[in-house]
């Protein structure tokens, strides 16, 4: 057992942090700011110039061929900096259609994901279908060569910027749960697709996307007809360790404090005691990470270390932000302090990407064989 | 003993709703947070209908007073109840036309309706401060919290007698735990409504025993909260009641947003459903007074001492 990183792997982490200089300020982790998207977009060809975005990806597929503790690093070290989250597509969609894409697939997306210039956002949640994916009702229908696509998805983040949509639809009987769902790749600008917001409470914008008798060639399936859901069920087990970098919380703990700090409060016993349990906190979730990190390396990943992380971290950036405003300094409700956004932001933390009730709902049947 | 609402104060409460259903209610709170406004016309109506004199009143007292404010709160009434109905009344003072703020000297704030306020009662020391603001003078704070924010300046100020500040003090952590308990219970059936109309895997998200557990628990910190504050006010706002009542609320109050929002998922995120009108004023309550570090350490002063 060995909880430390590789010389390489620091030295790798010194280049992270040299290249940071550049985009630190930049705040496109949690897209504020009008031109996010576009500084967004900046940092992932900034990174895919370097090869950073393919860092753990087989060679022969031109990536680096390195430990997922490489990505780790570099995602957790962009988190603390605010600087962006992992993208979708060099990421869950690059390794989907490296297990389950065809070469026509492979030979038309790989490169251009590899070097930060195509942008995928995931076609999942719908209306009645949120926690409960499989109940997903958007229809793809076979018309010769294509698929036609009609139905809508909700709370999609980033469809306002993305070129492509990873869709989950439904292909098989309404009633066909998890049996019946295929994976499509459909262009954002294909005639019948359009994308309005959702406007969310930490000011930013989740999308309804529609579609309209889209239709799909059906060379953009991916995977089998029907067999959707492993493709899509594969390709999270491979993003777990960079869905969540813990260096988010350190940074979001060190800037409450300085708040409180700016405020005159942070002397207190009050906020001295509840501050340090929230540390101990952060330090507990970043061992956490650390842990699903070593499940992913092992090649054999369960979920459960996964949902140990997402629960505990997800949870804890609440009570971080919760306190920053649970101990007076009303100047904390002021537009845009650090403070106030991350109240407005964690809220969405524990309901995306799989609802801490999920989370726990996986622990109890995967980890102690409970069932309903 | 009677912990039933008297004829009374259920006759009281019926009125007061026909009054906020006309001046009050989420639609007219959107316009108004959009305005950065002091609902004008809902304070008069409550001058009009006597419910600001309740406190005093000799049929009716600072309980039925509480009621009303966590009344106005939970229907998100834009006006300042708590200085207008409990604690100028308790220093014996007549609400005056116009916003009222509360504030206690040294807090660089902002508070709420600070730009639109007329008057402001200042705790400074063992005297309540009563000021005139010039509300052109006002530094708005932008805040994405539901109420308009602001640092009010002061123009010309006189000195109440000493000991007033503690019962402003008292009296404003009773209300502001009313409000917040108003809110709280509206935001808790938000939820279980939701919870009952969702469905999810084949069936109501509220048949899942692991949130029914949660409401139950959410439930029980709502009501204790709520009999907390009753007893306070019942009890004239005795420092260690007031503290202890604010104290607790202000706790599920965190609990109770966290919940809710969670039980709602995705939905209960757009600033499209109106969950959000109640939890993010709720965030602004909690904040007031020093927020729990402020309470917490009443609740200590008032019963063993303040801390050397």
């Amino acid at each position: 057992m060995d909880f430390g990183f590789t010389r390489e792997e620091e030295a790798f982490r010194a280049e992270v942090l040299e290249f940071l200089t550049e985009f630190r300020g930049m705040n496109g982790y949690f897209h504020r700011g009008t031109d996010t998207a576009y500084g967004v977009r900046q940092v992932y060809r900034a990174l895919g110039e370097r090869g950073w975005l393919s860092l753990s990806w087989p060679e022969e597929f031109g990536g680096g061929g390195l430990s997922p503790a490489y990505e780790f690093i570099l995602w957790d070290e962009l988190a603390y900096a605010r600087a962006a989250r992992p993208p979708m597509g060099p990421g869950l969609v690059a390794k989907a259609l490296m297990s389950h894409g065809t070469d026509e697939q492979r030979n038309r997306f790989l490169a251009g994901l590899r070097r930060g210039r195509i942008n995928f956002c995931l076609g999942y949640s719908e209306p009645d279908a949120g926690s409960d994916l499989a109940s997903v009702r958007t229809r793809a229908r076979r018309d010769g060569r294509k698929y036609v696509v009609d139905g809508a998805k909700c709370w999609t983040s980033n469809a306002h910027w993305s070129d492509y949509i990873w869709l989950l639809c439904r292909t098989g009987a309404q009633d066909s749960r998890s049996r019946g769902l295929s994976v499509l790749i459909v262009p954002l600008d294909t005639p019948g697709v359009s994308v309005s917001p959702i406007p969310t409470l930490d000011g930013g914008r989740l999308n309804e996307v529609r579609f309209d008798g889209v239709r799909v060639p059906a060379a953009n399936r991916v995977g089998a007809q029907d067999q959707g859901w492993q493709v899509v069920s594969s390709a999270l087990a491979v993003e777990r360790h960079v869905q969540f970098p813990p260096k988010r919380l350190r940074r979001d703990l060190h800037d409450v404090l300085a708040a409180l700090e700016d405020a005159g409060v942070a002397g207190d016993p009050v906020v001295r005691r509840r501050m340090g349990q929230l540390a101990v906190r952060v330090t507990e979730v970043e061992a956490l990470g650390l842990a699903l990190l070593g499940e992913v390396i092992s090649g054999a990943p369960s979920a459960v270390p996964a949902a140990y992380h997402k629960l505990a971290g997800t949870t804890l950036a609440q009570d971080i932000a919760h306190a920053g405003l649970e101990f007076g300094a009303q100047q904390a409700l002021a537009v845009g302090t650090d403070t106030e956004f991350l109240w407005r932001q964690t809220i969405l933390e524990t309901i995306g990407g799989g609802t801490s009730e999920v989370m726990r709902g996986l622990i109890a049947r995967q980890e102690f064989g409970l069932r309903a | 003993m009677d912990f039933e609402l008297s004829s009374t104060q259920r006759a009281l409460l019926e009125a007061l709703d026909t009054l906020l259903d006309r001046h009050a209610g989420t639609e007219r709170s959107r316009e108004l947070a959009e305005l950065g406004a002091y609902d004008r016309e809902l304070e008069a109506a409550l001058r009009e209908g006597g419910f600001e004199e309740l406190f005093g009143a000799e049929e009716a007292g600072p309980l039925d007073a509480t009621l009303a404010v966590e009344r106005i709160a939970m229907r998100l009434g834009a006006v300042t109840p708590v200085p207008r109905m409990l604690v100028l009344p308790a220093l014996g003072l007549e609400p005056p036309e116009g916003p009222v703020v509360l504030a206690v000297a040294g807090d660089p704030g902002p508070i709420r309706y600070g730009a639109q306020a007329t008057r402001m009662l200042l705790a400074d020391g063992p005297r309540c401060v009563l000021a005139e603001l010039d509300p052109d003078t006002a530094e708005p704070v932008p805040s994405a919290y539901g109420y308009p924010l602001a640092r009010p300046v002061s123009r010309k100020s006189r000195e109440l007698g000493p000991g007033t500040a503690a019962a402003m003090m008292n009296w404003w952590r009773v209300g502001v735990s009313a409000e917040a308990v108003g809110m709280m219970r509206q935001a808790m059936d938000i939820a279980v409504t939701y919870a009952k109309d969702r469905k999810v895997f084949g069936r109501a998200l509220g048949s899942f025993q692991a949130l029914q557990h949660r409401l139950a628990e959410l439930s029980v910190a709502v009501e204790g909260a709520r009999w907390l504050v009753y007893e306070a006010a019942f009890s004239g706002a005795r420092a260690e009641s007031a503290a202890v009542a604010a104290a607790h609320t202000m706790a599920a109050l965190g609990r109770v947003t966290r919940e809710t929002h969670q039980i709602m998922g995705a939905v209960g995120l757009t600033t499209e459903h109106d969950l959000h009108l109640w939890t993010l004023r709720m965030q602004t309550l909690r904040t007031e007074l020093g927020g729990r570090r402020g309470h917490d350490r009443a609740v200590v002063a008032a019963r063993w001492g303040r801390a050397s």
